[in-house]
């Protein structure tokens, strides 16, 4: 259990969100709403089939440095957006045929599929889901059947991809959720996950593989827990529904059917309302910690054990508590019923080069038992590695009810901006206007073959004040996902040594860039600044 | 993570040492889930009365909804000096490590409402079989034949499957013989009135409106039936069943449209956790507390020692009984209500 359960029990609350003694003071980012004049007008709509999802995806079908966003609009239409902004302006946003725009979407992720260098979508449904080949020009068009994708009918609910050992094709994990034929009695109804693999060694999808047992999967993560060199597949399962389901972690071999880890090799029986995962080398000791959103308590979960024997083992122990991000129930308002967590994200809000944390929030429709208002979080780290509140400092502490949601560079001014989907209202956007953030870098990896966008390398970046190290992963949090620039705050620090460890292991020249600026790593060749513009 | 986080607990304990000659220095310890909840406060001040009344003394924790807070705040209690203590637990999957922690401590765990379903846990609860049993039977006086619909709670809630089990026990003999037909049951995602109110419709639309009676589980899913009863025209020309003694379901049973609110008073489950725990806190054993049966009926099966209250059916004869108790107020219980038509409204 906990390790440190040394409790100081004090009479009367204790003062909160204040850094340590002899910690410098948190620098609170400053988030300016811009929904009324982004151009973005979506909402996340429908009845129980749409409970959950609510995805919104970042990335860049335009070649132009900036991220556009695609909205999941449940029983409506999905929605597309340009990013028609500049740099360092209010985020401006124009509406778009793009092909995407199918309902019935739940949850939306890019990456590419087909290795063409054009970020390809993958649509989760009520009903079939969709890949969407990238045309260029922010055009897209169904891939199912060019690709042998089976798109199935089920609820979908989660997303993963990784590319195996040698695979000239992605592996692409799809959750799925309670059998939506089932609406008078939907407990114990949980649908198979679908595991798509590579046909052979050809570039297009296998027949699916069920991924026995399924628990209602919510988020699911392709993430190397362990550095072992192979990514695992961590699924987050929601237990309103099933019966004797619990967390899982899938240990993947090439070639081989994956396997679930037991409670023999070290994993514990964790049972929670799994909805979102996010991943993050807090301790930047090499390994992730994960966060798991869900009803009441959130948990963070870290491996546990002697360091030697923890690569072995996937025994995690939940320090939540311990760091201040259970994140259990409204901070705000006179609310005292629990919290409903979506999406989570790590990352870094305010440039001092620690990884904060925000949780999207809003009850499920109208549940009595939980909270009716409450208010996304914004967790930041300090640099006691503990996090506190400061979603309405900031700005961000909406009461809408979220789901999905992205922290990403949206007008490419090195401060993450806020995008959060609704359901039943409006989705917000909010920009990152801090004036006191540290400094920053941006890095897109690039490499050659099938896996353009080096999912499952490790980019490492020695800033202040200390070395970060992010797994490039596709898939986790709630429905939602992006691809292009991967950021760092760096602290003060005016220069960072960056390297890549490859997809493969072959670990990249430490290279010193300069902050505050934006680069391209192609694999065995020197970073190539790029700017906007 | 390697690093070590120091928690700094922001529980706050209220501590109340009793003086008095009769003190027998024993310290009972409470945790709360979530203390603010309303409901919870009635609880506190029986418990207390009861535990100070025997010279102990009573201290609390507040887990503020969080299942992890609860886990420190029961270690607190401990290191606090607590020769006994009463759990209302945020996540019965979740508190295993906490009672392990205190029965290796030798002190002693009351389960109080909530099911902690392990064998060195005591079980306090109103029985809610009997609840359904009650429920079963008020229904069934007013109408002994005909169509039955059944309204049950969340299936995600094992409660709900305990009165739907208490409800069949009562009315199994009329079902064999035929004299009543069960037209339809459904479960209530999420416990929710607008859940329940659209399987009563769906139920009244596939029986042509002919239902004689409806078993509901509580009195959120009952104001759901009544709503889908009235606009067809046949709210308190049909009996309905409830639970918990909610103001609007006194006043829906004060008015007619509702036969019964099965009503758990507060006040005897607080009282009753008190004397329990300080009987095991002076060494009496699980099995000798008095009335304490055997149950396994939990979700794992798991044999434990049981103490389960009787609750009491509230209709329009004894509606007086929570008016006197300080319950509700009798304005709010007989709102709208004719006069002459129920005495406790006179």
């Amino acid at each position: 259990m906990l390790r440190f359960a040394i409790l100081l029990a004090v009479m009367g609350a204790v003062a909160p969100l204040r850094a340590a003694a002899g910690e410098p003071a948190l620098t609170v980012p400053r988030f300016v709403e811009e929904t009324a004049t982004s151009g973005i007008d979506n909402v996340y709509a429908g009845d129980w089939e749409y409970m959950a999802g609510g995805g919104v995806a970042a990335f860049d079908c335009n070649d132009d440095g900036f991220s556009d966003l695609l909205f999941a609009g449940g029983e409506d239409r999905a929605k597309f957006y340009r990013n028609a902004g500049a740099p360092g302006s209010a985020l401006r946003f124009e509406a778009q045929e793009s092909g995407l725009e199918l309902d019935r979407v739940t949850g939306t992720y890019p990456l590419d599929i087909d290795g063409d260098g054009i970020t390809d979508i993958m649509l989760l449904r009520v009903g079939e889901n969709v890949v969407m080949r990238g045309l260029g020009g922010c055009r897209f068009e169904r891939a199912n059947e060019a690709w042998g994708f089976d798109g199935g009918d089920a609820w979908s609910t989660a997303f993963a991809a990784t590319w195996e050992h040698g695979a000239r094709w992605p592996t692409l994990a799809v959750g799925n959720y309670i059998d939506r034929r089932e609406d008078a009695f939907p407990w114990g109804s949980c649908t198979d996950n679908w595991l798509h693999r590579p046909e052979n060694d050809r570039r297009r999808f296998a027949a699916p593989l069920a991924l026995k047992p399924s628990h209602c999967a919510l988020s699911m993560l392709f993430t190397d827990w362990n550095r072992s060199g192979t990514p695992d597949l961590r699924i987050s399962n929601d237990r309103e529904y099933y019966k004797g389901g619990q967390e899982q972690l899938w240990r993947f071999e090439a070639g081989r059917a994956p396997a679930l880890y037991t409670e023999a090799d070290g994993w514990k029986r964790l049972r929670i309302w799994g909805m979102g995962i996010a991943s993050s080398d807090l301790d930047r000791d090499g390994y992730p910690e994960y966060f798991l959103t869900s009803m009441a308590d959130n948990k963070l979960q870290a491996l546990s054990g002697a360091e030697g024997a923890r690569t072995a083992r996937p025994a995690y122990e939940d320090i939540a508590y311990a760091s201040g991000v259970t994140a259990h129930r409204p901070y705000l308002g006179d609310q005292v019923k629990p919290s409903t967590a979506w999406h989570a994200q790590f990352d870094d809000v305010n440039n001092d080069g620690r990884a904060d944390l925000f949780i999207a929030k809003g009850n499920v429709a109208e549940m009595p038992d939980f909270a009716a208002k409450d208010p996304n979080n914004l967790l930041l780290q300090s640099a006691a590695g503990s996090f506190q509140e400061a979603g309405d400092k900031a700005g961000v502490a909406s009461v809408a009810i979220a789901r999905g949601a992205l922290l990403a560079d949206l007008n490419l001014d090195g401060l993450l901006d806020l995008v959060v989907a609704n359901r039943w209202s409006k989705a917000q956007i909010w920009r990152n206007a801090s004036t006191d953030a540290g400094r920053w870098l941006q890095v897109k990896l690039r490499q050659d073959g099938a896996n353009r966008e080096a999912v499952g390398a490790w980019l490492e970046v020695k800033g202040e004040p200390g070395m970060t190290r992010r797994e490039i992963t596709v898939g986790g949090g709630h429905a939602s996902g992006q691809s292009g620039w991967w950021h760092a705050g760096l602290g003060d620090a005016r220069q960072a040594d960056v390297r890549v460890i490859w997809p493969d292991g072959t670990a990249g020249e430490w290279q010193r860039l300069e902050s505050n600026r934006f680069y391209v790593i192609e694999r065995g060749r020197p970073a190539r600044g790029w700017s906007p513009g | 993570m390697k690093k070590t986080v120091l928690a700094l607990s922001c529980a706050v304990f209220s501590m109340g040492f009793a003086g008095g000659a009769l003190a027998k220095d024993k310290i009972i310890g409470v945790s709360w889930s979530n203390f603010q909840e309303e409901r919870w406060k009635t609880d506190e001040a029986a418990m207390k009365a009861a535990i100070e009344a025997a010279g102990d003394s009573y201290i609390s924790a507040d887990a503020q909804s969080s299942a992890s807070k609860q886990l420190t705040d029961v270690e607190s209690l401990i290191a606090q000096g607590a020769n006994a203590l009463i759990i209302l637990a945020q996540d019965s999957s979740a508190i295993g490590p906490a009672v392990e922690k205190a029965v290796n401590e030798g002190i002693s765990v009351v389960g109080y409402d909530r099911l902690i379903e392990n064998p060195d846990a005591f079980y306090l609860t109103f029985d809610n079989k009997e609840v359904g049993r009650m429920q079963a039977r008020a229904v069934f006086e007013v109408q002994p034949e005909g169509n039955y619909a059944f309204i049950k709670g969340s299936s995600a809630d094992p409660n709900a499957d305990f009165l739907f089990s208490g409800q069949m026990e009562v009315l199994k003999d009329a079902i064999d013989s035929g004299k009543i037909k069960n037209v339809g049951e459904a479960y209530t995602d999420g416990w929710l009135p607008a859940n329940a109110q659209k399987n009563m419709e769906q139920i009244l639309t596939a029986n042509n409106n002919e239902v004689d009676a409806v078993v509901a589980s509580n009195d959120g899913t009952a104001g759901g039936v009544v709503a889908a009863l009235s606009a067809q025209g046949l709210a308190g020309s049909v009996p309905v069943s409830g639970q918990d003694g909610d103001h609007a379901a006194l006043n829906r049973v004060a008015l007619g449209t509702q036969t019964v609110s099965v009503w758990k008073d507060a006040r005897e489950l607080g009282k009753a956790a008190a004397e329990i725990a300080s009987a095991l806190a002076d060494g009496t054993a699980m099995a000798d507390i008095p009335d304490a049966v055997k149950w396994s009926d939990g979700p794992q099966g798991v044999e434990m020692d049981a103490v389960f209250l009787k609750p009491l059916p509230i209709t329009k004869d004894n509606l007086d009984q929570v008016i006197d108790a300080g319950w509700v107020s009798k304005d709010v219980a007989c709102q709208g209500v004719e006069a002459g038509s129920v005495a406790a409204c006179d």
